[in-house]
């Protein structure tokens, strides 16, 4: 009987053999270079010629192979690489450090930290399209050229920008997280330096609040530790499955830690494996609609005060009071960049008032509320339960609140504001198990060296209070003559991404002025001929070509040098700082960011740029960051006063590290696990310290936490939740984002990772096999997701009155601009999604999702709303992967 | 019935210096009958302490794990393979999958490891969606369709697949694709004939 075919078109890398690192061996520690958690990792390096042996004795693991086992150190084939390090070939073996007893316990480790030897670069594979040496687009192409010219080109047009159009033309947009060194030479150019407000990091389109409810509530969003997680009873997970995104912090101290059976309440449409997990296990799964978590908020609050479950100890001891919430006008002094949301009477409330609040409105009864969110009411009681209900013996569950980007990133302040008042009616907020936080994305690897010019911006608050800087809607607008991209996509990471690159393309490429050779003279000539006449310049530091910026706009492409390949420093989701160590060499020409920062200020004639290496740039920073909650300052003096370099101590501290903010006792480092916590209170300060108060009270003027207010039907947000649901006579549905375990925070790498790439070959777009049926759509078909009303807020839409910042306002007064976008996926047809919701593969760069997502920020915070996309589903044709055995399965994610 | 092999998945040499498995190795290493256990040539095997576990083949053998009408649809069957301390399992999914022998192609076999921090996955095979796990350790699940490949979770590696031939209604394992949590090779020489 002959074999039927079913596809074979792709490849499969399995291998069965993998080196082991010899005993001669040398060992380096590391953490990983993606998700928050930071996993401890050890490099294991040893020139090409030799192997370790399968004995205990000859390799450097101490363990025999093969065996038979669980939990013990192992080499997989995605775990080893060759590299170059001092220019001769050496085996890398990269394995998570077993050793640890923070953070990934157990070596623990996620897929894609578990791949870290993939990324380094091998021109063996396909980390081969590394950038390896600047370059220059010559009409259209990208051609060679040295880092002086490059610079040279750089400051000769930036010299003329600055001077003819003023600091806010000249724009940087930059990751906030690839590391203290980087971010600090970054931010010291363009806030320090040249001074222009037009800076804003990767993920928001201006310099603002993540979770700005958290904030003004006085709590910090990374207060929590790791055990936190592991203590409590409950935990309430708003907008996130920590499985899929925090890998290790799930299961080493969500399905483990001091209580492994605790229970899982899981807010979000999306039902991954963790939330199955949760389920199986005694928890919860909320399927919420998009976009209406602060009526479930309140809603619960509402069962809560109604039952009297409220911690009345916790909210008389550290919730403010009239009094309190007003002095220092709210949250400090009326300077205070978001003072006056607290202040306006619409948010700012006390127990009294809050009360009142939740129970005066209709909509907070669970009746009504349940059919807003689309939960069932009876789901809605039982959470109230679990996280509240005092228990039998009078005490209240532990109960952790974490949050992220399917909380904040669909309504950016009320879905936090009202989070935040629910966690601290449940008594939640500074101590051990019961804990408000945020999750976290990327690590905490932004060090500022301040000195902002946001008072150049032209937009501003109702009242007198200055925006943060829109930088999307500055360059649409034509603005922004200069613009130095750091490691990010900006358009697919934006929203309405195909309206902003093509806003991009127009004033670069689209512009006639092309360079068309590579005379310094001459290219300033076309770069000052294209800036007078409407057009821009980009520039683009990446380690990959990144399309489109990379690929097809950019002026000026410069090859970065990146984890691995420079020794560096940053902090975790809970801030414990480590010295990411260099182990091999670049590619190239590739020089880390920092180094690019300083070639050029050298170039426009500033001082203070003369770092020999990125240690310097360590402790010259850590004075400026002495005031916050990543300070590492006592550790540089600390290394000063034994005559060693800050790195080098940092160094010693390995896979641990040491968690921010520190501070010195009897000459010795502390870290600090918890934020807010009274226990942190040491009285009289001395030495290398700055007195903060958030240490060990709430960051507010009283040290005590606001409650706030949220109001369904405040226009700022009404208004525009009502515009941009899905339209029914349309087909649409609602059309979200995120991302999934195997490409959460490492989408630069995974297409040149064999098997991930393997795994993701192509973005996804997770349906309800109910939306499925009705389009004709069949997993692994290729669908086109089709927005044709994405709005875009445009001009400079200064606020005197309270609704001019609304969506009707906006739209009455010309400042929304109405576009389309679509962008195409695969199809996964799974019953993991809530039915009436697809969600989509988020920053994907050639398929962007938020190019069905609406660029208008929420007036309240200037953050915008990515989650909240929609459009009509098309079936395309069968993608290769629907019946291919080697690629991209399509089956569900909640099976367990 | 003609004998059945791995289907061709052309992707290349190996460029690394490992084992990239293609259908030419898995025939030469499916068609060696050489079980001989070779002492010396790997570091560490003839060492006079501290031996390994157990020693190396010197190829995949060739062994009989089942035959095709004995096998229910859905029910998995224990096996051990190419060594007694290395547990798998064989299955008729019932659908078509990468590697599948049989009528159907659907029969295919799957070592019980979880390649990432080997947890057992004894009992966890989910016929309705032909996946296997979740694994109790991390919860990694496997499409057992797709070559054994990462539905969600966290191994870095798919489950190793047991390379199945058919002679007549007879089953045999004649090779592993993907390296045994545990090991640092399979088979002392992968590729030897």
């Amino acid at each position: 009987m002959a074999e039927k075919d079913f596809g074979s078109t792709f490849a499969i890398y399995a291998k069965d053999h993998v080196p082991l690192p010899p005993r001669s061996a040398e060992v380096l520690t590391t953490a990983c270079d993606y998700c928050t958690v930071a996993c401890g990792y050890k490099v294991y390096r040893w020139p090409v010629g030799s192997e370790g042996g399968m004995r205990a004795a000859e390799n450097a693991l101490k363990t025999d192979f093969p065996y038979q086992g669980v939990l013990r150190p192992w080499v997989s084939p995605s775990q080893h690489n060759i590299v170059r390090h001092r220019g001769k070939p050496h085996h890398v073996v990269v394995l998570p450090d077993f050793e640890t007893k923070v953070v990934n316990t157990n070596g623990a480790h996620s897929i894609r930290g578990g791949t870290l030897a993939q990324k380094c670069y091998n021109p063996e594979n396909r980390t081969s399209e590394r950038l390896l040496y600047p370059m220059i687009r010559v009409r259209g192409t990208l051609m060679p050229a040295s880092w002086e010219l490059a610079t040279e080109v750089m400051a000769d047009i930036s010299k003329y920008i600055l001077k003819q159009y003023g600091e806010h033309a000249w724009g940087i947009k930059m990751y906030s997280y690839q590391y203290f060194e980087n971010t600090y030479a970054i931010t010291k150019l363009g806030m320090s330096t040249i001074g222009t407000p037009a800076i804003a990091p990767h993920d928001k389109c201006s310099n603002t609040n993540d979770a700005a409810g958290l904030d003004d509530a006085g709590i910090d969003s990374f207060a929590a530790s790791y055990e936190d997680w592991g203590m409590c009873d409950v935990a309430f997970m708003s907008g996130v499955d920590p499985y899929e995104t925090k890998t290790a912090l799930f299961t080493e101290w969500i399905m483990k830690g001091a209580n492994p059976g605790k229970k899982l309440i899981f807010v979000t449409p999306h039902k991954t494996a963790g939330v199955a997990y949760g389920v199986k296990n005694g928890g919860l799964w909320l399927p919420i609609i998009p976009g209406t978590d602060t009526l479930l908020h309140n809603a619960l609050a509402r069962i809560i005060i109604e039952n009297k479950w409220q911690d009345q100890a916790f909210l008389d001891r550290w919730v403010a009071n009239r009094w309190e919430v007003d002095s220092g006008y709210g949250r400090g002094t009326r300077n205070t960049g978001w003072q006056w949301r607290t202040t306006w009477g619409t948010w700012q409330s006390d127990w009294p008032d809050y009360q009142k609040f939740i129970l005066g409105r209709d909509e907070h009864r669970v009746e009504n509320a349940a059919k807003i969110t689309g939960l069932r009411a009876e789901d809605i009681r039982r959470c109230a339960e679990m996280i509240a209900k005092p228990l039998p013996d009078g005490q209240h569950p532990k109960t952790s609140f974490m949050l992220e980007k399917g909380n904040y990133w669909s309504n950016n302040y009320m879905n936090t504001t009202s989070f935040s008042a629910l966690a601290l009616i449940c008594g939640a907020g500074n101590r051990a198990g019961r804990v408000i936080s945020r999750g976290g994305g990327h690590q905490r690897g932004m060090m500022s060296a301040g000195g902002g010019s946001g008072w150049l911006n032209p937009e501003k608050y109702p009242g007198r209070r200055k925006k943060s800087f829109n930088l999307d809607r500055w360059m649409i607008d034509g603005k922004l003559k200069f613009a130095w991209v750091f490691g990010t996509t900006w358009f697919a990471a934006m929203l309405a991404s195909q309206e902003l690159a093509d806003a991009a393309y127009r004033m670069t490429r689209g512009n006639p002025n092309q360079i068309s050779n590579l005379d310094r003279k001459a290219i300033f000539e076309v770069l000052k001929k294209r800036v007078d006449s409407g057009g821009m310049i980009f520039v683009d530091s990446d380690i990959y070509p990144v399309e489109p910026i990379g690929t097809q706009i950019a002026d000026i492409v410069l090859p970065a040098a990146t984890w691995g390949e420079e020794d560096f420093t940053r902090c975790n989701s809970e801030r414990r700082l480590r010295l990411y160590a260099k182990f091999y060499d670049p590619p190239g020409e590739a020089k880390p960011d920092w180094w690019a920062v300083a070639k050029f200020a050298q170039k426009m004639g500033f001082a203070g740029y003369d770092w020999k290496d990125s240690n310097e740039i360590f402790e010259e920073a850590a004075r400026l960051g002495r005031g916050g909650v990543l300070n590492y300052q006592p550790l540089v003096v600390k290394a000063r006063a034994e005559k060693q370099r800050g790195h080098e101590l940092l160094r010693t501290y390995g896979t641990d590290g040491i968690q921010t903010p520190i501070r010195i006792r009897d000459g010795k480092l502390v870290g600090t696990p918890r934020l807010h916590d009274p226990a942190n209170d040491w009285g009289e300060i001395e030495g290398q310290e700055v007195h903060r108060q958030w240490l060990y009270a709430f960051n507010t003027h009283s040290g005590k936490a606001v409650l706030l207010k949220s109001p369904w039907n405040f226009p700022g947000w009404i208004q525009f939740y009502d515009a941009i649901k899905p339209r029914s006579e349309k087909g649409e549905i609602w059309i979200t984002n995120g991302r999934v375990n195997e490409t959460w925070q490492s989408g630069f790498d995974d297409l040149r990772k064999p098997y991930l790439a393997q795994r993701w070959p192509y973005p996804f777009i997770v349906v309800h096999p109910n939306d499925a049926r009705k389009r004709g759509v069949e997993g692994g078909d290729f669908v086109q997701v089709h927005n044709d009303t994405v709005y875009v807020q445009t001009g400079e839409p200064t606020g005197v009155k309270d609704e001019d910042l609304n969506f009707n306002t906006l739209l009455k007064n010309g400042h929304i601009k109405t576009t389309e976008g679509q962008f195409v996926a695969v199809a996964v047809v799974s019953e993991e999604i809530r039915e009436g919701v697809a969600m989509a593969n988020f920053n994907y760069p050639s398929a962007p999702a938020n190019a069905v997502c609406h660029a208008v920020p929420d007036p309240m915070t200037n953050n915008y709303r990515y989650k909240l996309g929609r459009g009509v589903l098309t079936k395309l044709g069968e993608s290769p992967y629907k019946r291919s055995f080697t690629s991209m399965t399509l089956k569900p994610r909640h099976i367990i | 019935m003609s004998q059945q092999t791995m289907k061709p998945h052309e992707h290349g040499e190996d460029r690394e210096g490992g084992v990239c498995m293609n259908r030419r190795s898995f025939l030469l290493a499916g068609g060696a009958t050489v079980t001989v256990v070779a002492l010396g040539a790997i570091p560490g095997l003839t060492a006079a302490q501290g031996k390994p576990q157990f020693a190396l083949r010197a190829s995949y053998p060739r062994q009989k794990v089942g035959t095709l009408s004995a096998l229910a649809t859905g029910k998995p069957v224990n096996f051990t393979y190419p060594y007694p301390q290395v547990q798998n399992m064989l299955v008729k999914m019932g659908v078509p999958g990468g590697g599948g022998v049989g009528p159907g192609s659907d029969v295919v076999a799957f070592n019980l490891i979880c390649p990432h921090q080997g947890g057992p996955l004894h009992g966890t095979y989910k016929p309705e969606h032909q996946i296997l796990g979740a694994c109790p350790l991390h919860l990694t699940t496997f499409d057992l369709t797709r070559h054994g490949m990462v539905i969600s979770g966290h191994a870095t590696e798919s489950l190793p697949q047991i390379v199945l031939e058919t002679q007549g209604n007879d089953i045999l394992a004649v090779g592993v694709m993907g390296l045994i949590y545990g090991f640092s090779r399979n088979v002392v020489n992968p590729r030897a004939a």
